[in-house]
């Protein structure tokens, strides 16, 4: 008898684990489905600008306030592709993910709701669109150049430092001399980050002509030769300036991109390559606000030397599955009309965030000086677009190979040989221009 | 109660063992299925058809250049790193058991890197590379001195250093469980036989312990093989890519490249190296065991 309570307490907590066991896999698939259905659910969004985290935070709750639609708002660290990857794996994705450029292209024809009726459509030249239909909405204008601390310059110098005065190569080495007569003893710094060198810097030898898919093809079937190319040359020279005269020279592969934000934001370098995007490093140290972007010098007289390099810079799509109700689709067409139209949105894009707005109805002036200089560029039509189709490892596989000439075991001659090489490995896919 | 029915045995099966089956099912064998059959498709990891594309994927695989380097790469790593985390923590278990004072607080001192995880010693050891080793350096050379992370020997060197400070104290903690499951009569019985403490360790101690040996090494390489955060944290594969170890390649293949197919092929590939070595290890170390 005592053997066969036991045994029924035994049987009572397996059927217990058991059920906890089934609640905890069912709930899952539970918690997913209320994303389905749930109408009064309000909408979900996928941030991957982490400096925005909390700023967004606080958006929602107050845009909740104010509508009555409940907001949530994540974020994650992983590479954005990967994490919706797994968002779309288990039937639960994002009303609204903010991706970058890229994922529109590889995602939207399958997951993003086309937004071609939308009002500020007409408002921005900087949306994504796909076989004429409109699926990424811009959320920020970001571009890309020399960042100069004007302060340090003129410090030295002793004369006001008008970066237009120094848009050519010569011009550029001269000043980089005179500040090293003048006590400065390495004017520049170099990221050594592969997205730095390979996505950014490198992609300015494409994106710097007039028709970047041409020279792209022209690698990929062998019939241009980087070493001849003008473009490449006038880049490298200024990058070498760049590499020489960097405050890491001794250790440029082992710099971190701290301890260079650093010694530009307090003037101990002048200049830097870099993005607006790097503000938010610079203004963690003892920044000067005299600080801008400009154009990378060169001597060709294509004219790239006025321009910044950018665009359009993390772009809003929206979920088009069944996971999504269609009301909240409207919720979150409603959520991007208010950031372009409402005085609040703007205030938070603007304002809160600092980001240079994609919208040419929002004349609000940007806050920071990095956002400040794009912002001037950009509204001079003064912005080479970005080359949006590299391939994924792109970055990763020329990023090295720029990171062996920067640690100078590579030259140039190598440096475009490796850049061919890699190309010609690449079967390119068609896309819309 | 009958107790060698069928269905009594069953029933004794699904209690004690049902949970864990199923957990392991779910976790393990389900996703691993389905692993195998991503391989033969072309999926990009998002989109929702997965094109069937047959063994196009181990083509590729087996064509990647950059895979096979970081599967060069993993074995020269794992072999240093095996070695010297059984090394070092034999060494550390001899010295703990061996009587000296405040033996506990070592055994604790060195298990500790263990507990920290992956990625916060990898950023750790970073500061101390880039940082401190360099300003120790300059202080004595008094020039500029590069940090060991900015050479491709260098950052492999770290990334050993690295794994053989943080396993070594757990490996340790098996060494010290062998050295303990030693009865000191044995020992006792060979010096009186005329052996040095030498020969007692070589001949009596090591063959008893062989247990422990087989774990230890079985574990030190089925985890040397998948190392992921460290080599994240502390080298990202930098230099020029050169400290890119297996699972890093496949992971980047899978989700920054956006190659599903070719990546989990190739997760495959090293699963399999992983555990035929492994295998082997086992099978062969445990042939050569011996009981007192």
């Amino acid at each position: 008898m005592k053997g066969s309570i036991k045994h029924v307490f035994a049987l009572i907590a397996v059927l217990v684990m058991a059920a906890g066991m089934m609640f905890v896999v069912t709930g899952c698939g539970n918690s997913s489905d209320e994303g389905n259905t749930g109408s009064s659910d309000g909408i979900t969004i996928f941030n991957s600008k982490m400096e925005i985290q909390d700023q967004m935070l606080q958006m929602a709750e107050r845009y909740t306030e104010q509508t009555g639609v409940p907001v949530e708002v994540y974020y994650s660290s992983d590479t954005v592709s990967a994490h919706l990857a797994t968002k779309y794996a288990s039937g639960n994705p994002y009303t609204l993910s903010m991706v970058d450029a890229k994922d529109v292209y590889s995602l939207a024809e399958e997951h993003a709701v086309d937004l071609s009726d939308q009002d500020w459509v007409k408002d921005t030249q900087y949306a994504i669109s796909i076989d004429d239909k409109v699926y990424g909405f811009p959320v920020c204008i970001e571009a890309r150049g020399i960042i100069y601390n004007k302060d340090a310059i003129e410090k030295i110098t002793g004369k006001t430092f008008k970066p237009k005065d120094y848009s050519t190569y010569t011009a550029f080495c001269g000043l980089i001399e005179e500040l090293k007569k003048g006590g400065m003893e390495s004017p520049t710094g170099v990221l050594k980050e592969n997205w730095s060198l390979g996505a950014h810097y490198l992609a300015q030898v494409y994106e710097e002509r007039e028709d970047p898919d041409a020279f792209v093809r022209g690698l990929s079937d062998g019939s241009v030769k980087l070493i001849e190319d003008q473009k490449y040359n006038a880049l490298m020279d200024t990058f070498d300036v760049l590499k020489d005269n960097s405050y890491s020279k001794a250790s440029a592969i082992s710099a971190e991109r701290e301890v260079t934000e650093q010694k530009l934001a307090e003037g101990e370098i002048a200049f830097l390559f870099g993005g607006n995007w790097d503000w938010s490093v610079i203004s963690a140290y003892d920044y000067t606000e005299n600080m801008g972007l400009m154009p990378i010098p060169q001597d060709l007289d294509d004219g790239m030397n006025q321009k910044l390099v950018g665009g359009g810079s993390k772009y809003f799509f929206i979920d088009s599955s069944s996971s999504t109700s269609d009301e909240q689709r409207q919720q979150a067409k409603d959520f991007l009309n208010w950031l372009v139209y409402e005085e609040d949105g703007q205030s938070f894009l603007v304002d809160e965030c600092a980001l240079v707005p994609a919208f040419s109805n929002i004349d609000k002036k940007v806050g920071d000086p990095l956002g400040k200089s794009v912002q001037k560029y950009a509204v001079k039509g003064a912005l080479v677009p970005n080359y949006n189709y590299l391939p994924d490892d792109h970055y990763a596989i020329l990023g090295a190979m720029f990171q062996k000439y920067l640690a100078d075991k590579s030259d140039r001659e190598g440096f475009a040989k490796d850049v061919e090489t890699y190309w010609k490995t690449k079967t390119l896919t068609p896309h819309e221009n | 109660m009958e107790r060698n029915t069928m269905s009594y045995k069953t029933k004794q099966f699904l209690m004690f063992a049902g949970p864990a089956v199923v957990l392991f099912c779910m976790v393990i064998v389900i996703p691993f299925i389905y692993g195998l059959y991503l391989t033969f498709t072309s999926w990009d990891g998002v989109s929702v058809d997965k094109p069937f594309v047959g063994i196009a994927n181990y083509v590729s695989a087996f064509k990647d250049a950059y895979f096979w380097g970081s599967m060069g790469r993993t074995i020269i790593y794992s072999a240093f790193a095996v070695i010297f985390v059984n090394a070092v923590a034999f060494a550390l278990a001899y010295l703990v058991t061996s009587g000296i004072k405040g033996q506990n607080f070592f055994r604790a001192g060195f298990f500790i890197p263990n507990l920290i995880g992956g990625i916060v010693l990898g950023y750790v050891w970073k500061f101390v590379f880039n940082r401190a080793f360099v300003a120790i350096g300059e202080a004595i050379v008094g020039g500029t001195v590069p940090s060991l992370l900015s050479s491709t020997g260098g950052a492999m060197f770290c990334l050993i250093l690295v794994s053989v400070w943080q396993y070594a104290g757990y490996m340790m903690l098996i060494y010290v469980a062998g050295f303990m499951g030693v009865s000191d009569s044995l020992k006792e019985a060979a010096m009186i036989d005329g052996c040095t403490s030498a020969q007692a360790m070589k001949n009596v101690t090591i063959p008893l312990m062989r247990t422990s040996f087989v774990t230890c090494i079985f574990l030190s390489i089925t985890r040397c093989f998948v190392v992921y955060d460290v080599n994240l944290s502390l080298t990202n594969g930098e230099p020029f890519n050169s400290s890119v170890l297996a699972a890093m390649h496949v992971y980047n293949k899978a989700f920054i490249y956006k190659d599903y197919g070719t990546g989990q092929a190739e997760a495959l590939i090293l699963f399999l190296v992983c555990a035929i070595i492994g295998i082997a290890q086992v099978y062969i170390g445990k042939k050569g065991e011996v009981e007192a």
